[in-house]
């Protein structure tokens, strides 16, 4: 009865909730109220699979959604990225018959990393993708091994974790489970034999804390490593992107066929990756998989191309106290080998919180926009004074830069510029205050 | 001027390495020469050589890597602060010039330079914006505390909290000054982000007046911040 209860308020609330524009975690609040063991309650269905990790989340389940419903899968997942316990209590329930059964053959759940210790005590996914752990709003979330310590507490007995190989600290959580699944890049003509980063966090082993040996670094701390005191080391992988070339935007998996990419990007190619081996794992085969997923366009917003007066523009959301994500922009901005100006916006560091913390724009590689084909930098926002300084500490030209805290300025200035591309990269928390200003395609 | 950076590669959570990208830029700027070394696990520092020793934090694992390393020259290490020599903790570094440091990653002794006492936990991570009035500096310092732990026994704080974590729950006191030597939670780079404070420390290493007018961004940005910080309180 309570059950009963908990899923028909949460119904209501949400019809009620969409009708005035309300979010989607609010439903699941109260039903968990209710009943708060109503996610153990539910009859799940055959397929449960959860995706957690630092950055890659929605794209990767994004991708596996349309992947599974275009191999005849009949999929409900958190679309709408409320990934803590009440937003995932509002779509589960959402997704439920008033008899309690959700609907379809797959549960597809975005998950926190942080919280998804409470999600996970109500039931178990039958496949747990893991996709990194990084540097990732430390001013909540303290440092990645605490991030580490909180997801290692999500994880059930009875789920097949997927991982990423190429990652060690996420890895690490699959060490003694022998079922596990492994994902991983083989070496690229874009890696590098040693890293390049302004940080680095693969020097110490995870497990013994020996020095780590890199055979090939990805970005960052992605790669093959080993480490050089214990038999901790790369696993072999079931899935591999075996080939990819970014400029021309393919990636093949497992030696067959290629998928083109809309977003030429190795970080894209991970979530591919990640996405690729769930789909594979429910049974779909290879080439359905690539049919699928070949050439797809990222529907959450994370790429939105615009029109500034007669220039147009690529906005790149990156996420602020993520040196990973903006690393992924920047890289995107220096290959355009047509030339290009960037323009840079941190205005508000957080959307859900305040914080005035700026640290972590120590930890992004700003210097890899010193390339040519980056013609001009634009820095704005409440600290851009911050980025500035932080750019004094590149070997980038200071007459590429100019600084302005009012993005009203920032956009004037592209708009008297040359007919070139434009990169914008900022956060979801400033995206609105750039995209309010240009025509959005 | 010879400047060592410990740990660099296990400390350094927060960009904290800008510190001393900062502190040679400003010796830089005033005509000061320096070599910076840096070592970690495995080297065999020899302290006395330095004019400036500088950690930064680390997860709750890799300072007690840290500390395990630098208990073999904890007497080194209480010889130079004790004479004199400038060092900078910060973030969870400075936890390990206590007695000792308790909490769930094992209990273990501190460096034993100073007297007060480490308890963590790892159910909550204590953050927080920061403002923290200085005797030093005219004008506060902002910045970031990221912790699990509370410091008790400090008998010679370096900052009055006036917004943020102090050393304890209840005190408004945070850090720790012993002569030349100073440490605080504030994580990152702390003198990128105070200028004056950079300057207070590159004068007092050099024993003159650095001039610090070229942080021309750095002001701007400080006052902006603090600005910020301010409409919190």
């Amino acid at each position: 009865m309570k059950r009963f209860l908990s899923i028909v308020i949460c119904k209501l609330l949400r019809i009620i909730g969409k009708a005035v524009g309300k979010g989607s975690s609010l439903p699941g609040k109260f039903a968990l109220k209710v009943c708060p063991d109503v996610l153990a309650r539910v009859k799940m269905p055959r397929y449960v699979i959860a995706v957690t990790g630092s950055n890659g989340k929605t794209s990767t389940v994004e991708m596996l959604a349309k992947i599974l419903t275009d191999g005849g899968f009949k999929v409900a997942y958190n679309r709408e990225g409320s990934n803590q316990i009440e937003g995932v209590t509002t779509f589960v329930l959402c997704s439920s018959t008033l008899s309690g059964r959700v609907k379809g053959d797959v549960l597809l759940i975005e998950s926190d990393e942080r919280y998804a210790k409470y999600t996970f005590k109500h039931f178990a996914p039958t496949h747990y993708v893991i996709t990194n752990l990084y540097r990732d709003q430390l001013t909540r979330n303290g440092h990645p091994m605490w991030v580490y310590n909180a997801i290692s507490k999500s994880i059930r007995e009875e789920s097949r974790l997927i991982l990423n190989a190429d990652d060690p600290l996420v890895s690490l959580f699959g060490k003694d489970k022998p079922d596990t699944v492994w994902f991983g890049v083989d070496r690229l003509p874009t890696d590098t034999d040693k890293p390049d980063s302004v940080y680095n966090d693969g020097v110490y082993c995870p497990c013994c804390h020996g020095k780590m040996e890199y055979s090939t670094h990805h970005y960052s701390h992605i790669g093959h490593y080993r480490c050089t005191a214990c038999d901790y080391a790369r696993q072999a992988t079931s899935y591999t992107v075996t080939e990819a070339d970014l400029d021309e935007g393919y990636a093949v998996i497992n030696g067959q066929g290629r998928i083109d990419l809309a977003l030429k990007s190795l970080y894209n190619i991970y979530n591919l990756l990640a996405a690729y081996t769930v789909a594979s794992l429910l049974g779909m085969k290879g080439g359905d998989i690539a049919t699928a997923i070949n050439n797809y366009t990222l529907k959450n917003g994370r790429v939105v191309t615009f029109t500034l007066g007669g220039r147009r523009g690529t906005l790149l959301v990156s996420k602020h106290e993520n040196s990973i994500s903006y690393n992924q922009s920047i890289a995107l901005a220096a290959a355009d080998e047509a030339g290009s100006d960037v323009l840079i916006i941190v205005d508000a560091i957080s959307r859900k919180y305040f914080t005035g913390d700026v640290s972590w724009l120590y930890d992004i590689d700003f210097h890899r926009l010193a390339s040519d084909n980056v013609k001009s930098i634009i820095l704005a926002g409440t600290y851009a004074n911050d980025l500035a300084a932080r750019f004094t500490y590149t070997d980038i030209d200071s007459n590429k830069i100019k600084v302005t805290e009012s993005i009203d300025t920032a956009v004037e200035m592209l708009d008297a510029g040359q007919n070139r591309q434009i990169y914008v990269i900022t956060c979801f928390s400033d995206k609105g205050k750039f995209m309010e200003r240009v025509k959005v395609d | 001027m010879k400047i060592l950076h410990l740990y660099h590669d296990l400390m350094n959570l927060y960009g904290d390495y800008a510190n001393l990208s900062a502190l040679c830029r400003i010796l830089e700027q005033n005509g000061v020469d320096y070599t910076v070394d840096r070592l970690s696990l495995g080297d065999t520092p020899v302290l006395s050589d330095y004019d400036f020793i500088y950690i930064g934090s680390g997860s709750e694992e890799n300072m007690r890597l840290a500390l395990s390393h630098l208990s073999s020259f904890k007497n080194e290490l209480k010889d130079y602060i004790e004479k004199g020599g400038f060092a900078l903790f910060t973030g969870n570094s400075f936890e390990m010039l206590g007695e000792s440091i308790n909490g769930p990653w094992g209990d273990v002794k501190g460096l034993g330079i100073c007297d007060f006492t480490v308890t963590q936990q790892d159910t909550v991570r204590t953050t927080s914006d920061a403002i923290f009035l200085s005797e030093e500096v005219e004008q506060p310092l902002v910045g970031f505390v990221n912790k699990c732990s509370e410091i008790c026994g400090v008998k010679a704080p370096l900052f009055t909290v006036e917004m943020g974590l102090g050393n304890t729950k209840t005190e408004k006191s945070e850090g720790i000054r012993v002569n030349n030597s100073f440490g605080t939670h504030l994580t990152g780079p702390l003198l990128v982000k105070n200028p004056h404070f950079l300057e207070f420390l590159a004068s007092s290493l050099c024993h003159k007046p650095m001039d610090s007018s070229a942080f021309v961004y750095e002001k701007a940005a400080y006052n902006i911040t603090l600005e910020k910080l301010r409409e919190r309180i």
